[in-house]
């Protein structure tokens, strides 16, 4: 046995440091002091889904069509989707009404593995209380929609990569159309030749979406 | 002066009173305490500032809280209020009170002869005399005391430190409870 | 020039009691109140400090900020928080003892205001410089375990019975130390005078002696604590007021992850302030009465006086609060096995070691009896706690371990 109380001198030591270094090192104060400096978020966190929109008018722009796949994928059942008609009473493809009541979504994501034309994603923002305890959760259509700016900004890496693919389906869509239209050439022509039917020059076919999810 | 000594006394004889006449346990055991700082207070008024200090101390810091530990242990402290206390010798007991405070008193105010004694004028009380005539004349008696206390202190130790290692070492493996089932 | 807060302090008293110089009970009130208010109120503002600082020690020491939203510093937390208990409920439980639940607030401060009385705060800045104040102020500080009784008792509740019963248990058995190891310093000061065990911590042939080093040193080496009795005093006293304030490691009565809080769980609004300024003021009279026994009171160089208890006392109060964030709670029955097995006979020692150095310090002076009390004397004390230590140690079961629900 050594001296006495040795191990106590030790422990105050331990707090002693932690006392003082909490003033001029970092990783010994790390509290973030929220109302006025706001923790870095994480780019792959999430909890509330928001529409996006191309270009700059966001009604316009709405790449929700309204199939209401999400409405139907929701577990809680938290989307409500009503789609939009033209004067005529014929349905058109986007949503007159897209609620979500983020006071019963989950953040469980399915909406967005489910929507197949990306028009739907997580969000990140975290201050959302707020004063009407029953209208103030939920979201519509206009708080909703986002533009594609904001998603490279909270999920730079996810955006990049939804934008190539969409990009890719687009090439690959032009690139069928303009098959289809040389095949209409073709036949309008009337001169078939066994040997030359080839397939168009797909020279950069993107790999295919999974559709597992 | 005389108005802090009426007061001090009221205080303990209000004290005292209560202390008997209480049916609850703990407020009884408190009121002797009040008696007990009254007295304190009685000592302080006669200067001996020692005595007070002791009797604070003593009386209250540890006589007083070894009652109330006792005490607090009790689940029923109050007591069947319906029930009178009756006890067939409280005469010979108020006799006896009567004749001891008689006994007390009577030799002092015979010797005064009813007259307050006058004040000392050189009278100078201190710890330090108070350390000598402990340390002079009655250091034999002291030196007595301190020794039976220290035998106490000693043998409370070695009783606390309780069995030696080789004592229990022995009983406690053999003596483990074992489950019926296995 | 080195007394001069306390001077100025006293004129100042003076001053204003001989506005009333021709009534005469007037003048007896205000000095009275001289004496009492001031006092009062700056130890209750101390306590409000001292909040703030164990809630900013505490919070550094765990790598947290700290309060600092009301303030400067936060330092208008306490104001804030005095606001918050004055306008809460003042709940009184049902089948509680109503007058003692009511009395035990009040049972706490008092002692604890009348022993910070006690404390010799400067030259001539006493409000009670009784011959005996010592031995009073212990005797005083023992009330505190009355009102906290009151409190376990009233409430009615298992909790607060429990830690009552568990703060008269520690209470008592730390007092004991406490007071043992006061007893070397009393010795060795042959006096219960709080000043005049202040004067004994000088040096007196070097502090009149003109040369500015001796006054210097002669100010600060007299301490008790630089004595090799007086230091392990001063550590034996430490841990015992620790005990006897209720402070961490031995804050066993409102162990809060045990029994809730205590004796004061049933308290609420401005009667739990109460209490909570009472531990705290009590724990600022038992911090001061180390200062004065152990680390010179108001001795000091430069400005003796009033600036350097205070800055002791907090400095005393800081290693408190640095201790509680340091240390765990200690378990009860380790609680009564180290104050009665432990730190009581060690604290008898060390009496017996202020008389040896006396002793030496008669027949071959100074120097020499330092010499040999730091050596012989550390070492004896030393060799006597390893020994009680071993001696404590609950015996080693040395038989191979079963687990019978393995099995
Ligand atoms: S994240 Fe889940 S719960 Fe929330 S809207 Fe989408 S599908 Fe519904
Ligand atoms: S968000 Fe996607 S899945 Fe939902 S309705 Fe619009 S297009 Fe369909």
């Amino acid at each position: 046995m050594s001296l006495i109380g040795k191990g106590i001198l030790k422990g105050m030591g331990v707090t002693a440091k932690n006392f003082f270094q909490s003033y001029y090192r970092k990783e010994r104060l790390p509290t973030v002091e929220y109302p006025e400096e706001k923790a870095t978020i994480n780019q792959f966190s999430r909890n509330f889904p928001f529409l996006l929109y191309d270009g700059d008018d966001p009604v316009d722009g709405m790449r929700c069509t309204a199939c209401t796949l999400c409405e139907r994928a929701c577990p809680p059942q938290c989307i409500y989707i009503i789609k939009d008609k033209d004067e005529n009473g014929k349905a058109i493809l986007s949503p007159r009404i897209f609620d979500i009541d983020t006071s019963v979504c989950m953040s469980c994501q399915l909406c967005v593995e489910v929507c197949p034309y990306e028009a739907i994603r997580m969000d990140s923002a975290f201050e959302l209380s707020n004063e009407n305890r029953f209208e103030g959760l939920l979201l519509n259509r206009e708080e909703l929609l986002k533009p594609n700016a904001y998603y490279h900004e909270i999920h730079p890496l996810e955006a990049r990569e939804t934008d190539d693919r969409m990009a890719a389906k687009a090439a690959l869509a032009e690139a069928k159309k303009k098959a289809r239209q040389k095949r209409a050439r073709l036949a309008a022509k009337n001169k078939p030749p066994p040997g030359l039917k080839k397939t168009p020059p797909t020279r950069k076919k993107p790999p295919q979406r999974e559709k597992s999810e | 002066m005389i108005v802090a000594f009426y007061l001090l006394a009221l205080i303990a004889v209000l004290g005292a009173g209560l202390a008997i006449t209480l049916r609850n346990v703990v407020h009884a055991v408190f009121s002797v305490l009040l008696f007990f700082s009254a007295l304190a207070g009685l000592f302080l008024l006669l200067l001996a500032e020692f005595i007070a200090a002791v009797q604070v101390l003593v009386y209250i810091g540890s006589v007083g809280i070894l009652m109330l530990f006792a005490i607090m242990l009790t689940t029923n402290v109050v007591g069947d209020p319906n029930r009178p206390v009756q006890s067939r010798g409280w005469v010979w007991g108020g006799l006896a009170v009567v004749a001891l405070l008689a006994g007390v008193l009577l030799p002092i105010i015979s010797r005064t002869g009813g007259q307050s004694p006058t004040p000392l004028s050189d009278f100078n009380p201190s710890v330090k005399q108070l350390g000598l005539v402990l340390m002079d004349p009655y250091f034999a008696s002291l030196g007595v005391i301190a020794l039976l206390l220290t035998a106490g202190l000693i043998g409370a130790v070695v009783a606390a430190t309780g069995a030696s290692e080789a004592d229990q070492a022995k009983t406690v493996p053999e003596n483990r409870p074992r489950f019926p089932n296995n | 020039m080195n007394n001069y807060f306390d001077l100025k302090l006293v004129e100042l008293g003076r001053w204003i009691e001989a506005f009333f110089a021709h009534y005469p009970t007037l003048k007896l009130v205000v000095h009275l109140l001289l004496c009492t208010l001031p006092l009062a109120l700056s130890f209750m503002g101390a306590f409000a400090f001292t909040t703030w600082l164990e809630r900013k020690g505490l919070a550094r020491i765990q790598n947290r900020p700290g309060p600092n939203r009301v303030g400067l510093f936060g330092l208008l937390q306490p104001i804030a928080d005095g606001i918050k208990m004055l306008l809460k409920e003042d709940i009184v439980p049902e089948r509680s003892d109503k007058l003692f639940h009511f009395l035990a607030p009040i049972m706490l401060m008092i002692p604890a205001m009348i022993g910070v009385g006690f404390l010799p705060l400067g030259d001539g800045l006493h409000a009670l410089p009784l011959d005996s104040a010592i031995i009073f102020f212990f005797a005083i500080s023992s009330l505190n375990t009355i009102a906290v009784f009151m409190a376990g008792w009233s409430s009615r509740n298992k909790y607060s019975l429990l830690g009552g019963m568990r703060a008269v248990a520690q209470m008592i058995s730390y007092e004991i130390p406490l007071v043992l190891s006061a007893v070397a310093v009393i010795m060795m000061a042959g006096s219960l005078n709080a000043q005049e065990v202040v004067a004994s911590q000088q040096i007196s042939s070097w502090v009149g002696s003109g040369n500015i080093l001796q006054e210097f040193f002669g100010r600060i080496l007299g301490w008790n604590v630089f004595k090799p009795w007086g230091f392990a005093g001063f550590i034996f006293f430490f841990i015992a007021a620790l005990a006897e304030a209720n402070r961490s490691p031995f804050d066993l009565p409102e162990a809060d992850s045990e029994i809730i809080a205590g004796h004061l769980t049933e308290y609420s609004g401005f009667k739990y302030a109460i209490l909570f300024m009472g531990e705290y003021i009590s724990a600022f009279a038992i911090a001061g009465i180390g200062v004065t026994l152990f680390l010179g009171g108001w001795n000091g160089p430069v400005f003796a006086g009033l600036p350097w208890f205070v800055l002791k006392l907090f400095s005393l109060f800081a290693v408190m609060i640095w201790i509680r964030g340091t240390l765990p709670r200690l378990r009860v029955d380790q609680l009564m096995g180290y104050a009665w097995k432990f730190l009581f006979p060690l604290a008898i020692l060390n009496i017996f070691l202020a008389g040896f150095y006396h002793f030496l310090e008669r027949q071959w002076g100074t120097a020499i009896a330092m010499l040999a009390g730091w050596l012989f004397g550390f070492g004896a004390l030393q060799l006597a706690a390893i020994a009680l230590s071993r001696l404590n140690q609950s015996p080693t079961i040395r038989s191979k371990r079963v687990y019978q629900l393995v099995e």
